[in-house]
């Protein structure tokens, strides 16, 4: 679902933010990458996400080779890909439906079918009942929920988070890591970048560790979690 | 390894990547729909200056169009001055009738001249006494102030040939009995080159200001545009396409010319409406030679999609210069 072959990044000549990066995540694997700041986590995932083109090697996700897609086949490849933040990028003059219903307005969907299907995301991450409100309302973890529900809304392939519990408490961090989980579960593919470490490892699933843009270490687990 | 291979088995069976490359038409629709409705909703949102730039661009749309219709009237004014190529020549007062009809008699001889009309001053003062309405003003004269004239129709000139008016007018005026030569045609030649000059000053200043309201709406839409440019990110992260993210914007730019389009006709209407007691008043007094018309239901609806179509175009721009950004190269 995810492949890097032999992926550098250079941003400029003194700076390779990542060098010589192979590593695969197979459909429905869920892993981690953790480092301490500047390791190259955040490059990683805009090198997933299509924020950015590898300066070399190849990057392949849902089958599409990023460093090969033209520019107009981008937004395309994007929607294959659910994308959460640490600060969650709501729009805060629409309501939560109309945040979570803002994929599915792009990828062209009857209205019928964004009802039902929003009602659903939103159900999966415990906030049913509160669409008609503004995203203010909420609390920073409902609101990191609702960046969830949105990203899962079109059941995207891979789902990829850059921080999603860096701005809550230990308690919210666990539940939210542990909705990512459920994803996995259904067959997602999902990548985390988190330095939260004692979590990751709660978490018991694979873990790439990066430091200054190289790949140390793959933890992978033993025995796969039920 | 095997763990991967369970993984695949289940991802066919539950997460089903949506495959839809085209959009249909009923998405299309649906999109456009939006776009309707949320550009209505941001102009709504801020009323303020909302209102303000549709003064601006309703003003920059009236002035060429009223400017232009006044023309229009003008040149209907003009086109009442029928085909007047008769040369009208005033003796010197005093000159007796003899030597006015002698005159006349003369000037039916020359080859130039088809007919000629003698109006004395007695005639001349009867006519004034109805038409201008200084009887009055003229009974409080103990004398006649008025010459004796000359009407004179020039041959016509025929075609590959010169007009023989402009040399009688000359000729005319060197005879030591006559006083003033009058040429309406000549009036009415320099009048059309004036309208004519006019017309190309409307069209020029339409341009001008036509080009002023797109930057108008262009500088709008891109101050909208990168008052949005969080939203725009979200949106283009999402997999929105430039076509998707643009599509709002190209509606505001089509809001504002359509209203600007409507409050300038609006505008033209209360103008109209204004100008038209003292208007009708004046034709009136020249026997309702000339009248005066305001714009066409034809001519309002072509305003209304040319400026409807002139904000489009602006926010057209605006858009694909400032949105595209957020894409890697």
């Amino acid at each position: 679902m995810i492949r890097f072959e032999h992926v550098s990044k250079r941003y400029s000549a003194h700076h390779d933010a990542l060098v010589e990066l192979n590593f695969e995540l197979g459909a429905g694997e869920m892993a981690f990458i953790t480092g301490h700041s500047g390791a190259g986590k955040s490059t990683l995932l805009k090198l997933v996400a299509l924020l950015e083109r590898p300066t070399r090697g190849k990057v392949v996700v849902n089958g599409h080779d990023h460093g090969k897609l033209r520019r107009g086949r981008i937004p395309q490849a994007r929607r294959g890909i659910g994308m959460v933040f640490q600060d969650h990028r709501l729009l805060m003059d629409r309501s939560v439906f109309d945040n979570v219903a803002l994929p599915l307005l792009i990828a062209g969907t009857s209205r019928e079918e964004t009802a039902k299907r929003v009602r659903a995301s939103l159900d999966k991450v415990g906030l049913l009942g509160r669409e008609a409100e503004p995203p203010v309302n909420l609390s920073t973890g409902e609101q990191q929920r609702v960046g969830i529900a949105r990203a899962i809304v079109v059941k995207p392939p891979v789902l990829i988070a850059d921080e999603p519990t860096g701005n809550l408490d230990p308690q919210l961090s666990a539940e939210i890591m542990a909705l990512f989980g459920e994803f996995q579960q259904v067959g997602t593919t999902v990548l985390i970048a988190s330095h939260d470490l004692p979590l990751v490892k709660r978490m018991g699933k694979r873990v790439l560790v990066l430091d200054h843009g190289k790949l140390i270490d793959d933890f992978k687990p033993t025995s796969r979690p039920a | 390894m095997n763990r991967r291979v369970v993984s695949k088995t289940e991802v066919v069976a539950d997460a089903k990547p949506p495959k839809k490359s085209r959009l249909s038409l009923r998405a299309w629709r649906e999109q456009h729909l939006y776009s309707f409705f949320s550009s209505l909703g941001r102009l709504s949102a801020r009323p303020w200056a909302t209102t303000l730039t549709l003064a601006v661009l309703s003003l920059a749309l009236a002035f060429p169009l009223l400017f232009w219709l006044l023309l229009d009237n003008a040149r209907g004014l003009s086109g009442t001055v029928e085909d007047a190529r008769s040369i009208s020549v005033f003796l010197k007062v005093g000159t007796d009738m003899p030597a006015v009809n002698a005159m006349a008699e003369k000037l039916r001889h020359h080859p130039d001249v088809t007919s000629v009309v003698v109006k004395s001053p007695e005639q001349g003062l009867e006519e004034f006494r109805a038409h201008s309405g200084f009887a009055d003003a003229l009974n409080v004269l103990h004398y006649n102030p008025l010459p004796a004239l000359l009407i004179v129709d020039p041959r016509a000139a025929s075609a590959g040939d010169v007009d023989p008016a402009p040399a009688l007018v000359e000729e005319f005026g060197r005879d030591p009995a006559v006083d003033q030569v009058q040429y309406d045609a000549q009036w009415k030649q320099r009048l059309n080159a004036i309208l004519q000059l006019a017309q190309r000053g409307a069209a020029v200043l339409a341009v001008l200001l036509g080009l002023a309201a797109l930057l108008v709406i262009g500088n709008t839409v891109r101050l909208d545009i990168q008052g949005r440019a969080d939203e725009i990110a979200v949106m283009q992260l999402l997999g929105a396409d430039n076509g998707f993210v643009r599509r709002p914007f190209l509606y505001i730019g089509f809001w504002y010319g359509a209203l600007a389009g409507v409050l300038s006709l609006i505008l033209i209407g209360f103008v109209e409406w204004a100008l038209a007691a003292p208007l009708t008043a004046l034709a009136s007094s020249y026997d309702h030679r000339f009248g005066v018309h305001g714009l066409s239901i034809a001519q309002m609806g072509i305003v209304f999609v040319a400026s409807a179509v002139l904000g489009w175009l602006g926010a057209w721009i605006a858009a694909s210069r400032h949105i595209a950004l957020g894409q890697p190269t």
